[in-house]
């Protein structure tokens, strides 16, 4: 008979020199296995470029796969060892084979209808469409355990420009480590810096090295914020929120997206009313009112507008300053703020907006980051699925009433990729069945963009096109047009 | 464990409760931050500069609107101190009125 497993022999599962996985990026292998359920695909993100002409594929592949020589996380499997203490990147065995990079045929037909953009707002620029298959990335399953994690698609098109979609497994990067990401290798295609320059912050942080003992030292150390934590989340879920999707959706995981971007005036207009109602620091509680105001709206036309939204916003938990790892990459550095608001609040804008401030204050002076990302980190043990089985328990089998995120500048330093400017480009979040909606806002050149997702047979096309209008009437003024 | 309050506070003492706050509570900094570095440019976001307003108002009472959070009072902690200071003058002005 073996003898009792103590905290020596599980540390000794873990191999020294792998990576941990942060708390966030435990959150979303949860995440990931929720989606695995019932064969579904992955929880992947994408980015997206739209380039113009003069990029350069072979330099760009070259480069990528210098890159994941250099950093074997980019291929690294993701395992949870029989009895250890928490999941790690196997960056000791990376898988041997490079991210997949597919340069496709050029786009001469318009590859993908579906995606296509009409002005169907006064506020909003025509649109070019996108190529299909990027669609279809995000349907598709990586394999974690194997180190697939991150494959790119280029597709040419008629203009000379090219479209770029990078999709990874969501635990590799966060929003801005992707961004970072790419910002990195085009510095490396230019030959500003090299592929194995990357500081131990930047890449993302130091391999396993505590000990067990310090291990559970920083467990215990943890438990109170944790409980703390959990107290605050029970009592948002007071009132439980309903999503688009509903509890526990049994659709199809088919994740389709469309972006919307706002003619230049409209976001002008749209940046002036967030500072004007959200404030210069918060500007986005103004987008955040907005979509809670739009899923509203859609609750409406259902006959059901539930009787509170409960909706996480993601802040960057990177550590800040000079000498911090501000610019890390790999893996992902997040906290989530968690925002309830009440069914009778989303009558009003402005009132709405007022009622986000106060407990934007409330959540930080109760130090529900700081709290939220030692529980993030003490559930680290806990089995893979019992992140997202915690969340639905507390939230009466949802996760939330709809994904949100606002991005602010994209690629803010990034002008040009391989040879070609950087006409556009955007986020693409993983939305589970359940919630099953998700808006995201990011900026570039100073024009908004919004990324609407969401799944198959949960919007109609009726129920988006009634998002949407309601959506862009906060942001840029109740006309449409961006007259107050 | 919260931090003791300030009691009396100066503007020199002011610089240097957010020196502290943002050296040990918000930022990763050297050694060569101090009462005159520029806030954001040491790494300030929107979000530490709230957890910085929450801090201050914790440790002196007094509450910084954030339309007060200017470039010129963002300039250093001794500018922001500044601003801090003049905002207490005044409450304590309207208190004096008052009674």
């Amino acid at each position: 008979m073996s003898a009792p497993a103590t905290p020596a022999s599980f540390a000794a599962r873990q191999r020294a020199g792998d990576l941990p996985l942060t708390g966030a990026d435990a959150f979303l292998r949860s995440f990931d296995a929720e989606c695995r359920r019932f064969g579904r695909a992955s929880h992947l993100s994408q980015l997206v470029l739209r380039l113009g002409p003069g990029f350069d594929p072979e330099r760009f592949q070259t480069t990528l796969a210098e890159a994941a020589r250099a950093h074997p996380i980019l291929r690294a499997p993701v395992v949870r060892r029989f009895a250890a203490l928490y999941p790690v990147y196997r960056t000791t065995r990376p898988s041997p084979r490079l991210p997949v990079v597919s340069v496709h045929a050029p786009d001469v037909t318009g590859v993908a209808a579906r995606s296509a953009q009409a002005p169907a707002h006064p506020a909003l620029a025509p649109g070019v469409p996108l190529p299909a298959l990027f669609g279809d990335r995000v349907n598709e399953i990586l394999q974690l355990e194997r180190g697939e994690l991150l494959r790119v698609d280029l597709v040419p098109r008629a203009d000379g420009g090219t479209d770029f979609a990078m999709t990874w497994a969501h635990l590799l990067f966060d929003g801005s480590g992707s961004e970072h990401f790419v910002a990195w290798l085009a510095r490396c295609g230019d030959g500003a810096t090299r592929v194995d320059a990357l500081g131990a912050d930047e890449g993302g942080g130091a391999g396993l090295d505590e000990t067990p003992a310090a291990f559970f030292r920083a467990l215990r150390a943890k438990g109170d914020r944790a409980r703390a934590w959990q107290r605050q989340i029970r009592a948002l879920a007071s009132i439980p929120p309903r999503s688009p999707g509903g509890r526990l959706s049994r659709a199809r995981q088919a994740t389709r997206y469309e972006r919307l971007t706002l003619r230049g005036d409209a976001s002008e207009r749209f940046l002036a009313r967030a500072k004007e109602k959200a404030g210069v620091l918060t500007p986005v509680l103004f987008p955040l009112a907005a979509s809670i105001r739009a899923h509203a709206a859609l609750f409406r036309a259902r006959g059901v507008l539930p009787r509170s939204f409960v909706v996480p916003v993601v802040a960057n938990a990177r550590p800040k300053g000079a000498a911090s790892g501000a610019e890390a990459i790999f893996r992902t550095h997040v906290a989530m703020l968690w925002f309830r608001a009440l069914a009778e609040e989303t009558a009003d804008l402005d009132g709405l907006v007022r009622a986000l401030r106060t407990r934007r204050a409330e959540l930080l002076k109760r130090h529900f980051l700081e709290d939220g990302l030692a529980a993030l980190d003490v559930a680290r043990i806990a089995p893979r699925r019992a992140y997202a089985f915690g969340v639905r328990r507390v939230f009466g089998g949802e996760l939330a009433s709809f994904f949100f995120a606002y991005t602010g500048e994209f690629l803010p330093r990034t002008a040009t990729f391989f040879g070609a400017p950087i006409e556009d480009g955007f986020h693409v979040p993983g939305v589970p069945a359940s919630p099953g909606s998700a808006l995201v806002f990011s900026l570039r050149d100073g024009r908004l963009g919004v990324t609407h997702v969401w799944q198959d047979g949960v919007e109609d096309a009726d129920e988006r096109a009634l998002l949407r209008r309601a959506l862009l009437d906060d942001l840029v003024g109740s006309d449409g047009a961006g007259t107050p | 464990m919260s931090s003791p309050a300030l009691a009396a506070p100066t503007r020199e003492s002011l610089a240097a409760l957010v020196v502290e706050i943002v050296r040990d509570q918000l930022l990763s900094v050297g050694p060569e931050f101090g009462a005159r570095s520029n806030l954001v440019d040491a790494g300030l976001d929107s979000l530490a500069l709230t957890q910085l307003l929450l801090a201050i108002e914790e440790r002196t009472g007094i509450w910084v609107d954030e339309s007060l959070l200017t470039p010129e009072n963002l300039e250093s902690a001794e500018a922001l101190a500044a601003c801090i200071d003049a905002l207490g003058a005044g409450r304590d002005a309207d208190g004096s009125a008052a009674s």
